[in-house]
């Protein structure tokens, strides 16, 4: 194994010695070319510039600032998208808290109305039924007043009857009692009239 | 690799570029050490395994990449923009680029840059990956030599960086104006003449380091997996067949291990040339006046 690296070493100085020198016979120039490899670099490199140029940079620089352009526009887009919506989120927020806040005024006022409507017909109720009360007190007062009135009316025909009755005949017991009875019989009679 | 390491015995050989075709040409004589720089050797290559690398890469990408991009989850408007299959790793890398390496360094100006960006990315991934790819070993097989890594090569290396350099300074000029020229003096006028120079040359230092990490990089990944493979043969012939296949057993795992690394050093690379190109045009580009006047002012 020894052999071996010592072999190998050996060789490599002996290659680095024969570089140096230029090779065996000094034939081997690492420089060697001339013009004529720059005129063909040239000519194939510019060839290159320009084939490429139009049939492969051409399409990828497009594509690429086509890409970058779509990109940029995108998240431009998106980022609009983003702030029109929050925008609108904002303004639809705003309108259904006025929406609620108006629902319950309405519910308020409906019940206010309905408060003072319902008071308004219970008072309507009482007095309408208040003077109805007091037309009907008045009505019975009225029909009694009349009834007392056509009584006495009665009452004095009725003893003016007797009277004159009591006049004109002499009563005995039996027919006094007949005559009182007959006077009832005519008042109940002219009450149920 | 292997059946070209046992052939040769210089790893370098199977790193380096071989010429398959050249014309000679006597720059050097014209122009002196920039005709020398641009033909060393006094020719000039037609074709080569690197370049014959950096063809195969330029077709792939133009065949494939346009294909694969097209491939969507659907055809409605949600779907035409939602890529599937390997357009999503397609898209996640220049995604990536784009977001996080280009537009930290440009910023209003990234989509201006960055088809040229995702280019050079793709471009030098493309050459360092195939660069991994035993094509060399086969080509050997019929007695050709294809393949290899084209980023290993100096002059691939420093065509790229010299093109940031262009697109440093003109456009720098273009899109900076005075702003830009006013960036060579940082410091009062009077040192103008000491500053100026100075920036010039950390601009050429930095496209030079540029081109100088991708190659180096690339190449260095290379010949240790030849030495490592060379390693068998020179243990074969000192120490017969015993010793070359005990040997071989180490240095096939140590090659496996080198090729993850590689294949990760290749999309490093790739990464670190294109995140300093971005960076290099940014700071040529990208001027923070606003800043300049807090600290004015605070200086007042």
């Amino acid at each position: 194994m020894a052999k071996v690296i010592v072999f190998m070493v050996a060789s490599l100085v002996m290659s680095s010695v024969a570089l140096a020198s230029g090779g065996e016979g000094g034939t081997a120039n690492p420089f060697a070319g001339d013009v004529g490899n720059a005129i063909w670099t040239l000519v194939i490199f510019f060839l290159v510039v320009i084939v490429l140029g139009k049939f492969a940079w051409g399409p990828i620089l497009s594509a690429l600032q086509k890409r970058e352009d779509f990109i940029t526009d995108s998240l431009a887009s998106a980022k609009k998208d983003r702030t029109d919506a929050e925008a609108r989120l904002a303004e639809y927020t705003t309108k259904l808290d006025e929406a609620r806040a108006e629902a319950t005024a309405l519910v308020d006022e409906g019940r206010r109305d309905a408060e003072v409507l319902k008071k308004k017909i219970e008072e309507d109720a009482k007095t309408e039924a208040d003077k109805m009360l007091d037309r009907a007190k008045r009505e019975i007062g009225l029909a009694t007043d009349t009834a007392i009135k056509d009584l006495y009316d009665l009452s004095g025909k009725l003893a003016v009857g007797i009277a004159s009755k009591i006049i004109r005949k002499e009563l005995d017991g039996q027919q006094h009692n007949r005559l009182i009875a007959e006077s009832i019989d005519e008042l109940t009679a002219s009450q149920k009239n | 690799m292997t059946f070209s390491i046992l052939a040769s015995g210089n790893p370098l050989d199977h790193v380096i570029q071989h010429a398959i075709k050249t014309t000679p040409v006597d720059l050097e004589s014209k122009w002196g050490l920039f005709g020398w720089v641009l033909a060393p050797e006094g020719e000039i290559t037609i074709l080569s395994d690197h370049i014959t690398m950096i063809i195969v890469a330029g077709i792939l990408l133009t065949l494939f990449l346009p294909m694969l991009v097209g491939k969507r989850r659907g055809s409605d408007e949600i779907g035409s923009m939602v890529p599937s299959g390997f357009a999503n790793l397609l898209e996640t890398i220049c995604q990536y680029l784009r977001k996080e390496v280009a537009e930290p360094a440009l910023q209003q100006h990234t989509d201006r840059f960055i088809k040229y960006i995702w280019s050079v990315f793709f471009f030098v991934l493309s050459m360092n990956l195939l660069g991994l790819l035993p094509i060399p070993a086969i080509s050997a097989l019929f007695g050709t030599h294809i393949g290899g890594a084209a980023t290993g090569n100096i002059y691939t290396t420093a065509t790229l960086s010299i093109l940031t350099m262009m697109m440093m300074v003109l456009n720098g000029l273009r899109l900076g104006g005075m702003h830009y020229i006013a960036h060579f003096c940082p410091g009062p006028l009077w040192l103008a003449p000491l500053l100026v120079p100075v920036e010039i040359i950390g601009l050429c230092a930095k496209i030079f380091a540029l081109s100088v990490r991708l190659f180096a990089n690339m190449m260095a990944g290379h010949i240790l997996l030849a030495v490592l493979v060379g390693f068998i043969l020179s243990a074969w012939s000192s120490m017969g067949s015993t010793g070359g296949l005990i040997i071989a057993v180490p240095v096939v795992l140590a090659s496996v291990a080198i090729t993850m690394l590689e294949l990760f050093v290749a999309f490093l690379q790739a990464y670190i040339f294109t995140f300093l190109t971005t960076l290099f045009i940014g700071m040529c580009v990208v001027f923070h006046h606003d800043d300049h006047d807090e600290s004015h002012a605070a200086a007042h």
